[in-house]
């Protein structure tokens, strides 16, 4: 009976090729570690799937490999980012920071001049030629580069390599004109390219027609420091604060990421202008969460006791229509309940200036905005706890009610007296985990209000969770500070993670007893 | 009345504990019960006081029912009506299909001028439609190796014996609990490295979203585990004295038994990823790789909003859905019941 037999070992050899392949291709380019980390996986994939002792890790292995890389990984490398100084002021790794001082020229009196022509390749990229002025046997083409404007100002690319072509050799692609250069917005993306010759020195644009041989301004001594060549200072790592310093103490270039300890920690609570809003969040973050879990639960409990009532007419219907909120995607509901929440345009301002005389400021006034958070998120989350109720009520013997109706008992003494009683106790993993949900509910605070209203100062918004909060911190356009981010990342993980176990604990008796 | 299908643990917890009320309830009922004016009292009109009740019950749903129903006519009524207006008001004005052709990607004209009446073509560079379908594609391939990943791991959870099983179990979960969001420079770095060696699973691609998303097992292999936990293992066995391999009695009996389980499984992660935003919107980067929740949510740019587009792309994305989703309701709610809550 073992026709899969043959078909596991193939598999296996084919994903241990891979496996291998990859691993060789990381050991060329030089990473080493991580190359070595691949062999042992894929060695201990070929154990596990050949070994006849090893056959429940069969199941558990594909699962791993994905919950380890996009979860454990991403994780250990976040909590490892919140203990060094990683932000837009420190962002390239140490040798990416020396190579950038390194490619940094300039140009001595009478250096070797170029013409030069680009060619256009079929895949977008584009290849350049190069033709020494004097000498036109000395010429140069490039490997296949990109050229693209960036909006936003990124580390400058590696130099592109230029290889030595023989009196026979042809450029493949398109030659392009000056004119259809400039057209197509490439000027400047050239200019700020340089490429380096099989012979180690370095050339780039020096005007519309032509390039030119250029020097590099910092050579490299022994000790790590770096000398001008054009003035002659001198330059050296300051590990502690992430960037070059000279002599004076001054920093020069960009910095570099450096391991910082605690120094993020630290800054959480000791900094007022990070400190401060950090608690105001978290307490806001508290209060949302637990007062959406006590909202959803109350309404979802509502409508599920009165669309239990046996006799009631079009219940499915009426039930059907009560799950729409989360039939629908969560993002578009979002979107949509921020057009209806406008405060000046929105449909609910409309009717209540109508109705009532009033429209409530959901979009600048803090309460204001809170008040509409928790009411978007009741509508977006009573569903779920309605279907829950809906289920806990369905396994409540009938016999107790009839005992109690015995006793003289009424619909609302039922309720708080039977049913919450029985529903409750099961009800805490469901409320708790509701709690560490929206303790992390990213998507609604991120499109709804995007934190807003600012907080006065300006550090955070008065809407913000930690969760958006360090988001921001991370990814806004103006000073972003990855360290900064992950430390406190790291702390949220921690408050969560406690939530998730304590909950454990809690399911775990309710499923023994 | 329809029962809710099979479910595990939270509702075999409950019927133990409301069993042990029932007997507690029991005894209660057993002192003399005495016949109160007020117990009588009640007898007299039954029918009046259910029809009083039902007509309240009627009002409370039809009240609520409205809140829950009109946004949505709202955003139906938005895409038909002509002009880039907020929702509002239940029947569109200006009646227009220009969003709809807008986001079907057809040319339409549109009045440039209104003083001379001039008209120009306007038409979608990417049509909308194109982010729907990136979407569908998304999730639909991660859900099915969210299914194939969680399946085999909760198959080891639920019937095999290994050290450390139940601690593995809570370590996963609770490591789970570490929010996408802000792991994403670690994502974002993950990704980059990847696609210099293999570049459709680098940085906007889609098969490296998916790839992220893989990684979102541990909710649903607590699921799956409860499930087969519940199926009784006396078939497998048999089948093992007859002579199948384990591997066989996972494919052959266990898998074709919990299909319910993995229709729940597939839905829930499916509307999960089609709602995602925050790592889809950093993964990909060109407009015609976008998924439905970024393109939907940059028609709401803060200088410009086009909630009209916006409106038809939403009721015509939308709707597929929530009516998928409402026909498999019978199967949700008891996937739901087991644990785990909606992300």
């Amino acid at each position: 009976m073992n026709t899969g037999f043959p078909i596991r070992h193939i598999l296996t050899g084919l994903l241990a090729l891979a496996g291998l392949y990859l691993a060789f291709v990381l050991y060329r380019t030089g990473n080493v570690l991580i190359a070595f980390a691949v062999l042992v996986v894929t060695c201990l994939g070929v154990f596990i799937y050949l070994n006849a002792s090893a056959t429940t890790f069969r199941y558990l292995f594909p699962g791993f490999i994905g919950f380890g890389l996009f979860v454990l990984l991403p994780l250990v490398y976040t909590i490892y980012i919140g203990f060094t100084r990683y932000s837009s002021q420190n962002l390239l790794l140490f040798d990416r920071c020396v190579a950038l001082f390194r490619n940094e020229t300039y140009t001595l009196p009478n250096a070797v001049s170029y013409k030069y022509r680009l060619y256009a390749q079929d895949d977008g990229t584009y290849i350049l030629y190069v033709e020494d002025e004097k000498n036109p046997a000395r010429r140069f083409a490039s490997d296949p580069f990109e050229l693209i404007v960036s909006p936003k100002p990124k580390p400058p690319p590696e130099p592109v390599k230029l290889n030595a072509l023989s009196a026979s050799d042809q450029v493949q692609g398109k030659p392009m004109t000056i004119v259809q250069i400039n057209r197509a917005r490439l000027l400047s993306p050239l200019r700020g390219r340089a490429f380096v010759m099989p012979d180690d020195t370095l050339v780039a644009m020096a005007g519309l027609t032509n390039f030119t041989a250029r020097e590099r301004l910092w050579a490299q001594n022994p000790d790590g420091s770096l000398t001008n060549k054009k003035d002659g200072t001198v330059i050296r790592p300051d590990y502690k604060q992430g960037f070059f310093v000279n002599d004076k103490g001054e920093r020069v270039g960009v910095g570099f990421r450096t391991f910082s300890g605690f120094e993020n920690y630290s800054r959480i609570f000791t900094d007022p202008r990070i400190a401060a809003p950090f608690v105001r969040i978290f307490l806001w973050t508290v209060a949302f969460s637990a007062a959406s879990a006590f909202l959803t639960f109350a309404v979802g409990m509502l409508l599920a006791v009165i669309l239990e009532q046996k006799d009631l007419r079009f219940r499915k219907v009426y039930r059907t229509l009560f799950i729409l909120p989360y039939a629908v995607p969560g993002v578009l509901s979002i979107l949509i309940l921020k057009g209806l929440f406008n405060q000046e345009f929105g449909a609910i301002n409309e009717v209540l200036r109508a109705v009532f005389g009033f429209a409530p400021a959901w979009e600048t006034n803090p309460w204001g905005a809170r008040a509409m958070i928790l009411l978007v998120n009741l509508w977006l989350g009573y569903p779920y706890m309605m279907l829950i109720c809906t289920g806990m009520l369905q396994s409540i013997p009938s016999g107790i009610y009839e005992a109690s109706a015995i006793d003289g008992s009424n619909a609302r003494i039922d309720f708080f007296e039977l049913t919450l009683p029985l529903v409750l106790p099961p009800m805490i993993p469901i409320l708790i985990s509701t709690f560490a949900f929206n303790f992390n509910n990213f998507n609604l605070i991120y499109l709804l209000t995007a934190g807003g209203p600012q907080m006065v100062g300006g550090a955070a918004g008065e809407t913000d969770l930690l969760v958006t909060y360090t988001y921001n911190i991370a990814f806004r356009d103006s000073g972003t500070n990855y360290g900064l981010a992950g430390a406190i990342a790291t702390l949220l993980f921690i408050l969560v993670g406690i939530l998730a176990w304590v909950n454990l604990k809690l399911t775990a008796r309710q499923v023994k007893i | 009345m329809k029962r809710l299908p099979p479910e595990p643990q939270i509702t075999a917890a409950n019927k133990e504990s409301a069993a042990s009320d029932v007997k507690a309830a029991a005894g209660v009922g057993e002192q003399p019960v005495v016949s109160t004016p007020r117990a009588a009292a009640r007898k007299i009109k039954p029918e009046q006081k259910a029809g009083i009740r039902q007509a309240i019950s009627h009002v409370i749903l039809i009240c609520l029912l409205a809140l829950v129903l009109v946004p949505y006519i709202m955003v139906v009524s938005a895409s038909f009506r002509r002009g880039n207006y907020a929702p509002s008001g239940l029947l569109p004005d200006k009646v227009s299909l220009e969003h709809w052709k807008y986001v079907l990607g057809v040319p339409y004209e549109e009045i440039a001028n209104p003083a001379t009446g001039e008209t120009h073509v306007v038409k979608a560079e990417t049509p909308p439609l194109l982010w729907f379908w990136n979407s569908i594609k998304v999730s639909s391939i991660a859900s099915v190796g969210i299914i194939l990943l969680s399946g085999t791991a909760a198959y080891a959870f639920a019937r095999l014996k290994f050290k450390f099983k139940s601690v593995t179990l809570s370590t996963l979960l609770i490591l789970q609990m570490f929010p996408m969001v802000l792991a994403l420079v670690a994502i974002y770095s993950i990704l980059d490295f990847l696609g210099q060696y293999v570049r459709w699973l680098g940085l906007n691609t889609q098969p490296g979203l998916i790839l992220v998303y893989l990684g979102g097992i541990s909710g649903y292999i607590w699921m799956i585990k409860g499930y087969f936990e519940t199926i009784p293992e006396s078939m497998e066995e048999s089948a093992r004295i007859d002579g199948a391999s384990q591997f066989q009695t996972f494919i052959r009996i266990l898998l074709p038994m919990s299909l319910p389980i993995f229709a729940v499984v597939f839905i829930l992660s499916f509307i999960a990823f089609m709602s995602e935003y925050p790592v889809a919107s950093i993964v990909l980067q060109d407009r015609s790789n976008w998924t439905l929740a970024v393109g939907a949510n940059s028609f709401l740019a803060e200088h410009e909003k086009l909630w009209g587009r916006f409106s038809a792309l939403a009721v015509l994305s939308g709707l597929p859905i929530t009516v998928m989703f409402l026909l498999c309701q019978k199967f949700i709610v008891g996937g739901l019941t087991s644990g785990g809550a909606k992300e």
